[in-house]
Order: structure tokens, then C-alpha cells, then sequence
């Protein structure tokens, strides 16, 4: 099991050297400002989105994202990152 | 935002974007390293999203790729604009000829007026302002300033004292002071010169004539001083007598004086107030005071309101308040005296030519009553005592 080896050895050095996890291991790191904006980083592409869900598949197997609200729009869209702007109501993580 | 600015100068477009499976679109299009931005789903399968204009056509490919039809909604950002700019040229044009028009028109001279001027003057100074760029429909930027023409004007015609140069806008005032040319005298009629008061001779200074006096000798009005009529006695020249004939005259002069007076003075203390006038009525808009006092001089400064000539029924008035104290003034006998020749003096002298001068003063009786201090003065003056007398 030689994924399960480094993931182990990443989550070792995380927390020897007290580095944050998102770093090290490219786990997504989202930043929401009140119930208005939702910042996700480590994202790897859009799975569906309507102005009330949008589904976004996160990198290395953490499984999906659903945000459920109003009026979603993504103001910005990169290869890693994507600012959504609407009303949040709910974050959900769906591990696969 | 910095990535903001540059899609705005680059110039931007939204497209509308038909078709199922727009996020695997969008997921086609960031990895391709497009960048796309406000994406919003208008329907179930149309989303809208802004992306840069140089991106365009790179889209259109992928979009044919993924069966995805894609729509240009709108331009934005700087080359859009400068497009829009374009098709109005004509405007914009309109707009800066009309500016320029204006400009061009507000250097024009429209007015030029000569004030004060005989019309023979004004004529030469219209000719000359001519040939300095001064005239109507004349450029005002090719006209010299105001100091510059004023020192020309001058200097070209000796005639002037003075020249004023206002300009006004696009109109041009002249003042002019025109010197005073000495009148040119006739031939001037015989005549003497005989006394018009009672008088002893101090001095004369004889231009033309025969005095007939001598110094100290006393006149009585209407006595010949200067003759007219020279050579010999039996056959007279007549000449104009013309001279002046200084005489010691006395007036006599009276002059009381208050030893205690009051009077009001401003004490330095003073406010302000001010207000709107409507009609006749009065509001205070600054300067509230409950300071007041017993004795007071109230200063008003009316500023009417006007448009064009039209007045308003409005003003402004600017109230200061001045204090006043009452004084009491107390004089001693000398101080009395001394003050009440002065007034006698006055009093003298305001009938008399300006050349008159006092030479002497003799009291020739004061004093006291009811703390009022009488004088009465008898003053020697000396003054030009000739007058005219034709020769019938």
C-alpha cells in the first residue's frame, strides 16, 4: 500500500513540523466570508452547477463538494481555485 | 483588483453559452488556462460567462469540441469602448468644434469704448488701437495687456494725462484724462486795481499799472491801489492793471468754550449680526448675542439681492453693533483759552481767501459765565486786498 505509506509519512511531517495540512498535502482549503462568498482551493473541476447547487470534485480522493444556496455565480474560476458568490446555505462533503 | 484592470483594458466579452454540459466546458476551458469569470446559469442548459476577448476564438474551438454553442451577449472593457467612441465620431466631433467655437469666440473684441475723450482724440485712438489689434472683431490674445497698452497709449499722445485700460471679458474701456490746455486770453479790458477793505499796506507786486500807494499807508475800499492810466497826465495810456497789494486787515472774532463737556466716543467693544431680509422682515442668521448696550451706533452694510436687473426682495444685512461710552471732558482756564482762539481762528479764516494769513491776536476781552468760557479776539490778518475796477 505505498499511497497509504506517504499519506501516512505526509500527515507525519504536518505534524512534526507543525506545517498546516493543506500544504503538505494538497487537502482543499475553503474560505467562506459570512454566507456570501465561498473560496475553495485544491478544487479539480466543476461537476454541475445551477445558480441554487453547484457540486465541485475536490483533488487526491477527498470525494466531492456540494454547496446549496441562492443566486450562486462563480466570480472566478481557476485550474485550483474558484470564488463562488451567492447566498450559502449549506456545505456538504460526499466522501466517495 | 489588478486582474480587473487588465480585463478591462484588454477588452472583454460575455458570451451566452447553450448546450449540456457546461461545466465540463468550463472544466475544458480552465484547463486550457482561459481565464472565465461571473458564470451564472441563466437557463438549464444556458450559462453566461465573461472571458477575454483574445480568448475568443480558442473557445470557439473547444466549444465545438463539446458541442456547446456560444453567443456573444456583449463587449465591454476599453476596445469596446473605443469602438462605441467611434461610431459617434460625429459627436464627439460636434463637441470639440463647438468648445473651440466658444474658445474662438470668447478671445473675440466685441466692444471697444473710448470714454472721456474729445472726438477728435477718440478718433485717433480708435485708429491707433487699430494698428495695436484693439477693435471689434479683433483677437484679443493678439492684443497686448492692459499695463502694456496703457503705456503705449501714453506715450503716443501727449495729449493724454492719463488713459485707464479695462478689459473686460471680450470688451475693452477706455478712460481718458485729457490734459488741460491753459485758456488763451483775450485781450483783458483797463482797469485798476482799487481796495475792498479797510487796510494799511504791507507789501504789493505791481505786473502792470502805476501804484498809486506807498507801504504802510492806510486804504479805504474803493481807493485806487493800482492805476490803470500810465505816462503822462494829459495823454494817458490805458492799461490793464494787474498785481497784488498785500494788507494788514483786523477782524474781530468771538468764541466760547465749554469748561465741561460730554461727549460719546466709541469704547472698542462691538458685535456682529446678520441677517435675511425678506420684504421687511427680519431673520438672524448669525451673531445672536444678549449682549446689548445703553448707548449704541449700529453700522448696516445691505447687500440686495439682484438677478441680472431684476431685484429681489431679498438681502442680506451685515449689523455691527458699536459701543459708545459718554465721556466728560474738563478743560482748564488755559486749556479753554488756548482752544477758543483756535476756534476764533477758524472762524476767521473760512471767510478769507486761502492766501490770507493771521499774523497777530489780541484778546481784547474774556471771561467766565456759567462755566462757559467767552473770548473775544481782535486778529490781524494779511491778505490781497486788490480788487478789479474797470476804466469807463
Amino acid at each position: 500500500m505505498p499511497i497509504s505509506l506517504s499519506r501516512k509519512f505526509q500527515q507525519w511531517v504536518s505534524a512534526k513540523l507543525d506545517l498546516p495540512e493543506d500544504v503538505i498535502m494538497d487537502i482543499p482549503r475553503i474560505t467562506m466570508i459570512g454566507h456570501l462568498h465561498l473560496y475553495i482551493e485544491n478544487h479539480s473541476g466543476l461537476l454541475s452547477f445551477s445558480p441554487e447547487e453547484i457540486r465541485v470534485l475536490l483533488k487526491h480522493n477527498h470525494g466531492q463538494m456540494i454547496i446549496k444556496g441562492k443566486d450562486f455565480v462563480i466570480k472566478t474560476i481557476l485550474p485550483e481555485e474558484l470564488l463562488l458568490e451567492g447566498t450559502i446555505e449549506m456545505v456538504k462533503f460526499i466522501k466517495e | 483588483m489588478n486582474n480587473d484592470k487588465i480585463r478591462k483594458l484588454s477588452g472583454f466579452v460575455t458570451l451566452k453559452v447553450t448546450g449540456s454540459g457546461g461545466e465540463r466546458f468550463i472544466n475544458a476551458l480552465i484547463r486550457e488556462g482561459i481565464s472565465v469569470w461571473n458564470i451564472a446559469r441563466l437557463e438549464k442548459e444556458v450559462l453566461s460567462m465573461q472571458v477575454l476577448v483574445r480568448d475568443h476564438a480558442q473557445i470557439r474551438d473547444v466549444a465545438t469540441e463539446y458541442l456547446i454553442h456560444v453567443e456573444i451577449l456583449d463587449r465591454s472593457g476599453l476596445p469596446a469602448f473605443l469602438q462605441r467612441v467611434k461610431s459617434q465620431w460625429g459627436f464627439i466631433i460636434g463637441i470639440i468644434l463647438g468648445l473651440g467655437l466658444l474658445y474662438f469666440l470668447s478671445n473675440i473684441i466685441w466692444h471697444v469704448e473710448i470714454r472721456g475723450a474729445s472726438p477728435e482724440l477718440e478718433y485717433k485712438l480708435m485708429k491707433q488701437l487699430r494698428e495695436l489689434g484693439v477693435y471689434e472683431g479683433g483677437l484679443k490674445f493678439l492684443v497686448d495687456d492692459p499695463q502694456a497698452l496703457q503705456k503705449t497709449l501714453t506715450s503716443l499722445n501727449e495729449e493724454i494725462t492719463w488713459i485707464g485700460v479695462e478689459n473686460d471679458g471680450t470688451a475693452f474701456f477706455f478712460q481718458v484724462v485729457e490734459k488741460e490746455r491753459p485758456e488763451v486770453e483775450g485781450p483783458e479790458p483797463p482797469r485798476h486795481l482799487v481796495a475792498k477793505k479797510e487796510a494799511v499796506i504791507v507789501d504789493y507786486f505791481v505786473e502792470k499799472g502805476e501804484p498809486v500807494i506807498s507801504i504802510n499807508q492806510f486804504v479805504k475800499p474803493g481807493q485806487i491801489l493800482v492805476s490803470g492810466l500810465i505816462g503822462q497826465e494829459d495823454a494817458p495810456e490805458v492799461v490793464s492793471a494787474k498785481g497784488k497789494v498785500w494788507g494788514k486787515t483786523w477782524y474781530k472774532s468771538e468764541a466760547q468754550v465749554k469748561m465741561k463737556a460730554k461727549t460719546e466716543r466709541l469704547s472698542g467693544n462691538k458685535y456682529e449680526k446678520r441677517f435675511l431680509q425678506i420684504g421687511s422682515l427680519r431673520i438672524p442668521i448669525a451673531g445672536m448675542t444678549f449682549a446689548d448696550y445703553n448707548n449704541k451706533e449700529v453700522n448696516e452694510v445691505i447687500q440686495r439681492l439682484k438677478i441680472l436687473d431684476w431685484q429681489l426682495p431679498l438681502a442680506f444685512v451685515e449689523q455691527t453693533v458699536y459701543e459708545l461710552e459718554t465721556v466728560e471732558l474738563k478743560y482748564t482756564e488755559d486749556e479753554a483759552r488756548k482752544l477758543a482762539i483756535e476756534i476764533a481762528q477758524k472762524d476767521v479764516l473760512k471767510d478769507l481767501s486761502t492766501d490770507a494769513k493771521i499774523v497777530n491776536h489780541k484778546i481784547l476781552h474774556e471771561r467766565m459765565e456759567n462755566d462757559t468760557f467767552k473770548i473775544s479776539i481782535l486778529f490781524d490778518v494779511v491778505e490781497d486786498i486788490a480788487v478789479e475796477q474797470m476804466i469807463r
